[in-house]
């Protein structure tokens, strides 16, 4: 389960996320949405770990992100991602795997998931030869290296062609009945309709909903429940 | 330890494949190469003349190619959030300074070596015989590049990479100047001296790394200056290392 106690987070006096809490169940998928500069990312990287919350508390099954345990159960792709540009595909992969030491995967299986994702064929391109596309395939790719049990996604359907969208959304499902519990931001709301379980929506900074799509819905499309649940709080 | 190793053979990969580098090191060899017509140009002695200018290219080109590659190091690690996908995995803040720093030192000493193999090659051709002595220059020159290195990773943390280059050159030019610095503050007045005298305490005094002049005259460097000279620069580049990874610990990224 992850769990997020009362976080907030200044940068240069503004306060980018302020007193959000929320929790998200073992093998459930959750989007997280908002609009530009809502907090959404500043979030994500404090759940993950990179960054500390000025206060408040994340837990990943009840370890601090921040914890090597917790760390090797969670896969994390960021928005557009980047890479070493001089490194194949298949390199870069290795490399992000033997960072876990001996928690990663046997290296027939870094292939698989290079497959997986898409880029087998280009795994000995150099990376700047990728299109954004393939960055962002080699970005689910690099999370996906230990096995995590926690994936976070940071805008993964980004920058994908239609057929790209389909096919990370078909392995977030597989993924999803594999009993992974997937954390991800994204402003593409027909995505997360079809994906999500629950869904929490950020604005300002502030968690202004959390719970089922569904009943956040109300009867509306996803696309218009949001927009006016924006506009009345920006009023 | 294992992730520092894994980070540093990945900035070797990933430094040694750099345009910028072989761009350098190109001309680096081309001015290697020269230092014959040079020698030739000479009335008497064109081994001393190859020596001199040899070695003082070695150590152009690879300051040009420790600062230019350093500068971007971690400045473009953030930047390019290439850090957000280190840092989700089990990969502490520390590991990824010192493991940059080693992979980079190791980058630059394999692009040294193969520069001091080439004015080797250049001074026994030349009938010059095996220059042993310009081994141990190129070594205590090493120690300058390890130290450089920590410093521009310190100044890639909280500025730009043009900021680091030009932060770093000051520091060159300060740092092979201290003894002067210090004999105009013995010279000086009383606030002047003060501020010379802590300039020369706080700055690397880097002439310490140049031994070319002593070894092209053939004079030789005892084993307890160098012996000083290695504690110095490891304890200098450890503390910059240190300061760095304190700093990179708070970073907001």
């Amino acid at each position: 389960m992850i769990e997020i106690k009362s976080i907030s987070k200044t940068y240069d006096d503004q306060k980018v996320v302020d007193n959000l809490s929320l929790s998200v169940p073992r093998s459930t998928v959750f989007g997280f949405l908002g609009p530009n500069g809502a907090g959404k990312t500043t979030t994500v990287k404090i759940v993950v770990g990179i960054n500390k919350p000025d206060s408040g508390s994340v837990s990943i099954n009840g370890q601090s992100p921040t914890s090597p345990v917790a760390r090797k159960e969670i896969g994390f792709m960021p928005e557009e991602p980047h890479f070493y540009d001089q490194l194949t595909g298949l390199e870069f992969i290795e490399f992000a795997n033997k960072l876990f030491g001996d928690g990663g995967s046997p290296g027939k299986d870094l292939k698989d998931i290079l497959g997986r994702v898409g880029i087998y064929d280009a795994r000995n391109k150099k990376i700047r030869t990728y299109s954004k596309g393939m960055k962002q395939r080699l970005g689910f790719a690099q999370a996906l290296v230990n096995n995590p049990k926690y994936i976070f996604l940071d805008e993964p359907l980004d920058g994908l062609d239609p057929v790209g969208r389909l096919e990370i959304k078909t392995i977030l499902q597989n993924l999803k009945e594999e009993g992974k519990t997937i954390f991800f931001n994204s402003h593409i709301l027909s995505d997360v309709e079809s994906i999500c379980d629950n869904i929490g929506i950020i604005h300002r900074g502030k968690l202004i909903y959390s719970g089922s799509i569904s009943q956040f819905r109300n009867g509306l499309s996803l696309e218009e429940k949001f927009v006016e649940t924006i506009k009345s709080h920006t009023r | 330890m294992n992730t520092i190793l894994v980070i540093a053979k990945n900035t070797f990969r990933q430094t040694i494949r750099d345009k910028i580098l072989y761009g350098i090191f190109t001309f680096g060899l081309l001015f290697i190469g020269s230092t014959v017509i040079l020698g030739s140009l000479a009335l008497e002695d064109n081994i001393f003349i190859i020596r001199n200018l040899g070695l003082a290219g070695i150590y152009i080109f690879s300051l040009i190619i420790t600062i230019f590659l350093a500068s971007s190091l971690i400045y473009s690690e953030v930047e390019n959030r290439t850090t957000y996908i280190l840092l989700a995995k089990p990969v502490a803040r520390s590991s990824i300074i010192i493991g940059k720093f080693l992979g980079l030192l190791l980058a630059i000493a394999t692009t040294t070596l193969l520069m001091t193999l080439a004015y080797i090659i250049i001074v026994v051709t030349n009938g010059g015989g095996i220059d042993y002595s310009a081994l141990a220059a190129v070594g205590i020159q090493m120690f300058e590049m390890a130290l450089l290195i920590a410093i521009i990773i310190l100044f890639s943390i909280f500025t730009t990479p043009l900021g680091s280059i030009i932060y770093t050159i000051l520091i060159v030019y300060i740092g092979h100047s201290l003894s002067f610095m210090l004999l105009y503050a013995e010279r000086s007045g009383n606030l002047a001296r003060s501020v010379l005298y802590s300039i020369y305490y706080l700055f690397p005094n880097l002439e310490k790394f140049n031994i070319r002049n002593l070894v092209v005259h053939n004079i030789s460097v005892s084993s307890q200056d160098t012996l000083i000279v290695t504690i110095y620069a490891i304890t200098y580049t450890v503390f910059l290392i240190y300061l760095a990874q304190s700093l990179f610990n708070r970073k907001d990224l």
